[in-house]
């Protein structure tokens, strides 16, 4: 078992990255071995994982998390808007039910428990890991959609390395990245600089504005401007790896990053010019330490992090005559300290064992300093996962974990998970696995005390989750095929939800229970003919998040209905051809009608109608003796549609990007 | 491979509503959800007992914008007062044609007429209240209500009454003041200090303003108070009375009857006192949800002719709401579907 963990941190992983600079298709990134060994560990059985393929990394480096997501993966994104805040559905769940970890350490913040995707470009990620429902206990609770891990790792062999990539797009959009790689066969280090840039101003028909026309007294609708929507995103990750003798690994990761981003007026808006300006800026330090010491069937993991993130928003309302006076002003720090003790050891006869105990402390100082609103609370919370795995026989594998958790001093009850792998046919990745799982969700600090609406009487969420599926990976020659498919059921009480209030602000709720179940597929396959290479990603999901809260009232249409904006159906598709240093890439990502109700009202205004999303990407590597070029077009919206993503936010038509990418 | 497939343009065809002209009714203004731009408005034959839904949008193919916070109708038209779109939309109330548009507000609440060409538009964050012109549709003026004492602290300007030749505002959001406007000078000539965060108030047929405030929002550093009724004497400017109810209380949507002399107010149920004698209120429709804090009503709306009383319950204020019917002797007699959060009743009257 060491030898296999080993040898997946060291030599696997980085040959994943390394193998499309070296050959620049993607047909030998996955040696077969891999699949094999990956889809049958005890330690994952009964958990369902998927990986986003490095390559489709590369490809996307310019993009944002949420982006990679939504192309490459079965969790809905719910996309406010170009640049704007996206949000996570996974399998039917609300944003706060994934819980995203970057290196180990939680991303999502405690105050209002959710990860806005936008601001995790793909610059600082190396791996994307999903551990879909409940199999995320392995890494944190209250996932009960699932847990995203973005991972960074090191290269030991590799020599050294400079990479910079420039962008250039329309609306005013550029990117930059700096990327070097340098060290000795015992201490690495791996800087990454990165910038994005976008005015964001594209044109759209503004259908919320009616121009009567003095003649014919027809109501025509003016072009318009995005205006006010303008990001900037700038940021560092520095990474230090250091081997401590044979059996030691030191590692310190810092990712500091800030963002800007003007927020757009409602586009119905006809008020003064200089009104309603909004802006939100983001600046995040993290820090994790983390020494790992491999023994001969044993794994101690130390890790400590740290976090600190600001958060301010403004509206300003510049009127005429008389100034600019902040409407809201508000200034949130949150501090986070993270700590961490891991230890797995491998028993005869297939056992393997593991243990954890998380201390991690949050504190939380929110205020708007117009309405003196606000409030400041810390927040302890002390985890201990337990887990133990057996393998029988080559063909069935056993996995039983356990956590156990008190946050401010207040012991939650078990949450366990019982799962299995049981493989089909000896010496073949055709695997059935299934899980049941128990899991829980605190309310965050937001939802407790935000003022106003903050509810302290909320209940936790808790729940039972279920699945079933089927995993087959197959290969031969230069064909390769990796399907998966599983169907969940997630029975969650007590599911939280902020709703209006007839004071006109929002306030948390319990609802008495919601129901996500539905069906995940996905398929990969690689082909290699010749000089042409195919690959190929496909993902589906169906998923169906019904709300079985009690009516509130007589005509409560609410009961039995699919959760607002979470699509029955979803799924993306890539396609991609090599031939020699050419490239084509199509993309399309699609999902179906989605409602703004709870009670499901197909009202021809707030219909928000199937999405279909193409883009292209064309791209050729030029290589020189010293160094090579990768250079590549993207088309975005390809067939020029108009469309929106949430209600009446415009979106804009074909853009294009350019791209360069030097490596040294 | 799927292309082009993306339904726009479904959104904007014109579906005009087939509504015979001529009779008086009802239009129920629905504010919709903050940031969704799904205002509407219903239009309600009180005849023939038939709601006609999103009427606006439906005639003209044109949202009708964000958060409807309320509507006034003179004469043929209806000036409907859009929050978070900064703009009153002008329609006509026999048509429902989009006829115009008051823009260049800042976050306008409600629209108070003093004759043809002069009307008022309070305000939550101008630090002032708007004079207009609703027949040019174009703003004339401004009063304003800021406070030199506080750079960042203005008088949030809500709902108005007319006494004379006085316009008395609230001054709802963190604050407890009730403005007093001389409307010759449009000048702020007086303030008067009640419970917190007072909300909406109505003139009796003897002068006397009844203020309604909420208390205030519990945990805020303004501080919360128990929710109360002042009454105040018109003429002197003068509080005569203040009546509180039991702190946490929900208190909201204060109406008068036609002849002005029964109050009607949410308190979880609806209540109704009569202005004068002992102030007693008594329940006259009993709220349908008795779990929910607020009683789950959300608007209140009395028929200046026949007293017939219209409360309207926004259920979860993410789906379309209710709206009961009740006869003024409190017997139901219709309930009907409206859009989201239903927040204004407007009476049409017989021309």
């Amino acid at each position: 078992m060491r030898r296999m963990l080993l040898s997946f941190v060291v030599v696997i992983l980085p040959l994943l990255v390394n193998a499309q600079f070296a050959n620049g298709t993607a047909v030998d990134l996955q040696p077969v071995e891999i699949i094999a060994s990956r889809n049958f560990l005890p330690e994952e059985a009964g958990m369902k994982t998927s990986r986003v393929d490095t390559l489709i990394i590369m490809d996307k480096i310019n993009l944002s998390l949420s982006e990679l997501l939504a192309e490459n993966t079965p969790v809905f994104i719910k996309n406010n808007g170009r640049g704007a805040l996206s949000t996570a559905s996974f399998r039917g769940t609300s944003a706060a039910h994934t819980q995203v970890l970057w290196n180990g350490i939680p991303v999502n913040t405690p105050m209002a428990g959710m990860v806005d995707f936008s601001l995790v470009p793909v610059y600082v990620i190396d791996a994307v890991e999903l551990k879909h429902g409940a199999s995320g206990i392995a890494d944190y609770s209250g996932g009960f959609g699932g847990v995203i891990q973005i991972n960074n790792f090191v290269d030991w062999n590799q020599r050294p390395e400079v990479k910079y990539l420039q962008g250039l797009g329309s609306f005013g959009t550029h990117n930059e990245y700096l990327s070097v790689k340098a060290g000795t066969a015992t201490f690495r280090s791996h800087t990454r600089l990165y910038h994005t840039y976008s005015c964001n101003d594209f044109p759209f028909i503004n259908r919320k504005i009616g121009i009567i026309d003095s003649i014919t007294g027809a109501i025509i609708n003016p072009s318009d401007t995005n205006h006010n929507a303008d990001y900037r995103i700038a940021g560092v990750l520095q990474e230090f790896y250091m081997k401590a003798g044979k059996h030691d690994i030191v590692s310190l990761r810092y990712w500091g990053q800030g963002a800007q981003r003007a927020i757009p007026r409602i586009t119905s808006y006809e008020g003064p010019e200089g009104v309603g300006q909004s802006r939100q800026q983001d600046i995040d330090h993290k820090g994790v330490m983390e020494w790992n010491h491999y023994g001969s069937v044993s794994l101690l993991r130390v890790r400590t992090g740290i976090s600190h993130k600001t958060l301010n928003y403004s509206l300003v309302n510049t009127i005429a005559g008389t100034g600019a006076y902040p409407a809201v002003s508000s200034h949130s720090f949150v501090k986070s300290l993270f700590n961490g003790l891991y230890y797995s050891r491998s028993l005869p006869k297939g056992f393997k064992l593991k243990g954890a105990f998380d201390w991690n402390i949050h504190q939380v100082v929110t205020e708007d300093t117009v309405t003196k609103t606000g409030y400041s609370k810390l927040r302890h919370e002390q985890s201990l996962f337990l887990s133990a795995y057996k393998s029988f026989a080559g063909r069935l594998n056993l996995n039983f974990m356990t956590r156990l958790e008190r946050v401010d001093g207040k012991l939650l009850p078990v949450i366990p998970f019982v799962g299995f792998d049981y493989r089909v046919l000896p010496e073949q990745t055709l695997l059935i696995k299934g899980h049941i799982a128990r899991n829980y969700h605190q309310p965050t600090l937001n939802d407790l005390f935000w003022v106003p609406g903050g509810n302290p009487d909320l209940r936790p969420e808790h729940g039972i989750a279920g699945e079933l599926g089927m995993e087959m990976a197959w290969a031969s020659g230069d064909v390769k095929l990796h399907l998966e498919g599983s169907a969940f059921y997630n029975d969650i009480t007590d599911w939280i939800i902020w709703l209006p209030d007839f004071k006109g602000y929002w306030e948390p709720q319990n609802i008495a229970r919601v129901v996500s179940k539905g069906v995940e597929l996905s398929f990969s396959g690689s082909l290699l003919l010749g000089s042409v290479g195919i690959n190929t990603v496909a993902n589906y999901a169906f998923t169906r998040a019904i709300n079985y809260g009690d009516p509130v009232a007589w005509g409560d249409d609410a009961y039995g209905k699919q959760l607002a904006f979470i699509p029955r159906h979803s799924g993306n598709a890539m396609f991609k051809v090599t031939f020699r240093s050419f490239s084509v890439t199509y993309q399309h990502n699609s999902f179906s009608e989605r409602y703004t109700t709870s009670s499901n009202d197909r009202i021809q205004r707030d219909w928000l109608y199937p999405y279909f999303m193409n883009d292209l990407l064309l791209g050729k590597r030029f290589v020189f003796p010293r160094f090579s070029i990768d250079a590549e077009v993207k088309i975005y919206n390809l067939f020029n549609e108009t469309y929106h993503t949430v209600l009446f936010t415009p979106m804009p038509k074909r853009n294009y990007l350019l791209q360069i990418m030097i490596t040294l | 491979m799927v292309s082009g497939c993306m339904k726009d343009d479904e959104l904007w065809k014109h579906r005009p509503v087939p509504v015979a002209q001529g009779y008086d009714g009802l239009f129920i203004v629905c504010e919709g959800n903050f940031m969704y731009d799904n205002a509407s408005v219903s239009y309600y034959d009180i005849h023939h007992n038939k709601v006609y839904n999103d009427v606006f949008y439906q005639t003209n193919a044109l949202p009708l914008g964000d958060v409807a916070q309320s509507a006034v109708i003179r004469d043929s038209l209806a000036y409907i007062v859009v929050n978070n779109s900064g703009k009153i939309v002008v329609m006509n109330t026999r048509t429902f044609r989009y006829e115009g548009k008051i823009q260049g507000l800042v976050s306008p609440r409600y629209i108070h007429f003093l004759d043809s060409h002069k009307a008022y538009v309070s305000d939550l964050y101008a630090r002032s209240l708007a004079v207009i012109d609703p027949i040019t549709m174009e703003i004339t003026g401004q009063i304003s209500v800021k406070t030199p004492e506080n750079y960042s602290y203005q008088h949030p300007t809500e709902q108005m009454v007319q006494y004379e030749n006085r316009v008395y505002v609230t001054c709802w959001s963190f604050d407890n003041q009730v403005l007093v406007i001389d409307a010759s000078a449009d000048a702020v000539i007086d303030s008067i200090e009640v419970v917190k965060q007072p909300s909406s108030l109505a003139c009796d047929r003897y002068g006397k303003i009844w203020v309604l405030s909420d208390g205030g929002i519990a945990g805020s550093p303004y501080g919360q108070e128990s929710p109360g009724l002042t009454r105040i004497d018109a003429l002197s400017a003068v509080i005569e009375d203040t009546f509180r109810f039991d702190p946490g209380d929900k208190l909201l949507e204060l109406k008068l009857n036609g002849t002005g002399d029964t109050l009607y107010f949410i308190h979880s149920d609806v209540y109704r006192v009569a202005v004068r004698g002992d102030f007693q209120p008594e329940v006259f429709i009993q709220r349908n949800r008795r779990n929910f804090p607020s009683g789950g009503f959300y608007a209140l709306g009395v028929d200046p002719v026949t007293s017939e009383v219209y409360v309207a319950d926004a259920i979860d204020y993410v789906q379309r709401g209710w709206v009961y019917r009740y006869t003024a002797a409190g017997i139901l007699r219709d309930t009907f579907q409206v859009g989201i959060n239903p927040g204004t009743f407007c009476f049409k009257p017989k021309l």
